[in-house]
């Protein structure tokens, strides 16, 4: 356990909380008597060495004169052999008064610092707070918006991916870049749409352009692929022909299965005429 | 002179040295506590001069002296062939509190002696005199807290680059590692290391260097802090009684002092340097950090005293005071109310 914590030492130096110690050496030996000793170990983060046990330790005095010093000092709070120890870190304002400032634990030799509620409470709270918003984000990646269509939930899309928000989700956003596919058919069918337009409207290419540009602001290569593939509009098709009939490229385009039946059909019927059929749906 | 013998009541026998014996007795005049130290004649070897040496030294230094922590020289009077001197009384010495075991030295409490220590002896080096004999057993401390450095019989002004020294100064256990090598010529130095070794005696409670002899003690010094080198100390092996020792590696002054904070063991480090120039001044050491963190130092009334000697009630005057002021605020809050 050490040696991981070891690079993060600067981190626990800020919050105690995340830090653990033990020296395995000591770990058969522990008992009531030699725990405090344990404790005071110069290498133990949790251990002040200018605190009154160790003053009195250094000076040869007996441990009872304590009680009668004021300030800082570790007592040997609570034993369950053979365990757990409970160590209490305090400032002493007299002989009969003390304030708590800390309790640690060491379980099977290992020490921690035992959280205030302060800490747990907040700890608690924020855990809270970021699983509701994980839940609101994960949420958010299941609403779909079309301008055609509004807004709707698609639950089949990434079933795969929100299920894990935390560590699991890059990979989920690297298998969707996989499923690309999908959007290249958009923008290839846009391509056709927007060949099939060029072809039909020599003339005013300039507003076709800039209509083009108005509806895909995706890419401008799909253009250029565009005016390059525009004379093999027939391979497009067959293309496209194919795909559908993934049910998740379907989705990723178009959501609406019906719509992409359609258009399907639409395609197989007469390659050239998808754009007039689903102009008067919008 | 009859009028100085009639001044002084004798009070109490107080102890006994080679060339003195002390004694608690009440000025008359001013119905002041004081230690009169009555300097004994001694063989006729010693009485050739006409007073003893170490008494001299006392007399002829301590008259031009005026320091909070140096012990005060308040009269001298001869009654026949005897000389006395009379100084403040004090309760008791460092010596005493160190060895008394029911005694906590807090780091406030020890941080209070190192500045009433080092602000007594910073007066002493700016006159050119120094100590040279300092130990616990000298610093001597009294009801109220304040600690003053006694026994001048050792001082000695410094300075004169002429001037050959005795190397035969200072208690085996605080003596410099310069003059247990024969050093003849030596400086302030000499005084800084002893102050080093009592803050190490104050934080261990036993002498931190107790060499059984000069050889011994060369040898525990340099097994604490490495055996030097012509490097680390240039010169060091011109000096008279230079003696090659074994190697010893540098110890971590922290695995010593465990409970010690870092700006203290910066001080220690300071105060204890094996090479005599490297070692800070005493001015130097109050501009330490350490002075000036935290925790501040211990209020004289709040220092520790063996259980022997009541301490001074000073809790009446405040409890008065406080009382005082009571009344005050009640005749405030009242003409608030108009």
């Amino acid at each position: 356990m050490m040696p991981g914590r070891i690079g993060h030492l600067p981190i626990a130096a800020e919050n105690p909380l995340g830090l653990s110690w033990h020296d395995s050496a000591w770990i058969p030996s522990l008992n009531p008597s030699n725990i405090m000793d344990y404790f005071s170990e110069r290498s133990n983060p949790f251990f002040d060495r200018t605190c009154n046990n160790e003053v009195v330790k250094m000076q040869r005095l007996n441990m009872d004169q304590l009680r009668n010093m004021t300030g800082l000092e570790y007592i040997l709070l609570h034993v369950q052999e053979p365990i757990l120890y409970v160590i209490r870190k305090q400032h002493r304002h007299s002989p009969d008064q003390t304030i708590p400032l800390a309790d640690y634990y060491i379980i099977a030799g290992i020490v921690y610092q035992a959280p205030d509620l302060a800490s747990v409470l907040n700890s608690r709270l924020l855990s809270a707070v970021h699983h509701l918003q994980c839940s609101f984000e994960e949420t958010m990646t299941y609403s779909k918006y079309h301008p055609s269509k509004g807004y709707w939930w698609d639950f089949k899309a990434n079933k795969s991916g929100p299920f894990n928000m935390g560590q699991s989700a890059p990979k989920e956003v690297t298998s969707t870049p996989k499923e690309e596919p999908s959007t290249l058919f958009q923008r290839q069918r846009v391509d056709m749409l927007l060949a099939e337009l060029v072809r039909q409207f020599p003339l005013p290419v300039t507003q076709t352009t800039i209509n083009q540009n108005g509806v895909t602001v995706k890419t401008e290569n799909t253009n250029d692929k565009s005016s390059e593939k525009g004379g093999e509009g027939n391979l497009n098709n067959i293309q496209i022909k194919q795909e559908p009939m993934d049910p998740i490229s379907s989705d990723m385009t178009n959501g609406n299965m019906q719509g992409h039946m359609d258009i399907k059909t639409e395609i197989k019927q007469e390659n050239m005429k998808p754009p007039p059929e689903k102009k008067p749906r919008i | 002179m009859e009028e100085s013998t009639l001044r002084y009541e004798k009070i109490d026998f107080l102890g006994e040295g080679q060339f003195a014996t002390v004694y608690k007795a009440r000025d008359v005049k001013t119905d002041k506590i004081v230690a009169v130290k009555k300097i004994k004649i001694g063989s006729r070897l010693e009485a050739q001069d006409g007073i003893n040496r170490t008494a001299l030294r006392e007399i002829k230094l301590l008259q031009e002296l005026q320091h909070i922590n140096l012990i005060g020289l308040l009269d001298v009077f001869g009654q026949k062939s005897n000389v006395s001197l009379v100084f403040d009384f004090m309760d008791t010495d460092l010596e005493i509190i160190i060895k008394d075991n029911n005694i906590v030295l807090t780091p406030a409490n020890v941080k209070a002696y190192m500045i009433m220590t080092l602000k007594g002896l910073e007066y002493l080096h700016q006159n050119w005199i120094l100590h040279r004999d300092l130990k616990p057993n000298n610093l001597l401390i009294n009801r109220e807290g304040i600690l003053k450095i006694g026994d001048f019989g050792l001082a000695k002004a410094f300075g004169s680059p002429t001037r050959i020294n005795t190397h035969q100064v200072v208690t085996r256990w605080y003596r410099s590692p310069e003059l247990l090598f024969g050093a003849r010529q030596y400086g302030t130095g000499v005084d800084m290391w002893a102050i080093g070794c009592i803050l190490a005696e104050l934080l261990l409670r036993v002498p931190f260097l107790p060499g059984e002899s000069d050889l011994d003690q060369l040898s525990r010094i340099f097994q604490v802090f490495g055996t030097p080198t012509e490097e680390t100390w240039p010169g060091m092996k011109s000096l008279t009684d230079y003696v090659q020792y074994k190697q010893f590696p540098a110890q971590q002054l922290r695995h010593i002092f465990s409970a010690a904070s870092d700006d203290l063991l910066q001080l220690m480090e300071s105060l204890l340097a094996l090479y005599p120039p490297r070692r800070c001044d005493c001015t130097q050491a109050l501009q330490m950090p350490y002075f000036s963190n935290k925790p501040a130092p211990s209020v004289g009334s709040k220092l520790p005293m063996p259980s022997n000697i009541t301490k001074i009630e000073t809790e009446k005057p405040s409890l008065k005071r406080k009382l005082l002021d009571n009344i005050d605020g009640g005749l405030l809050a009242k003409k608030l109310q108009f």
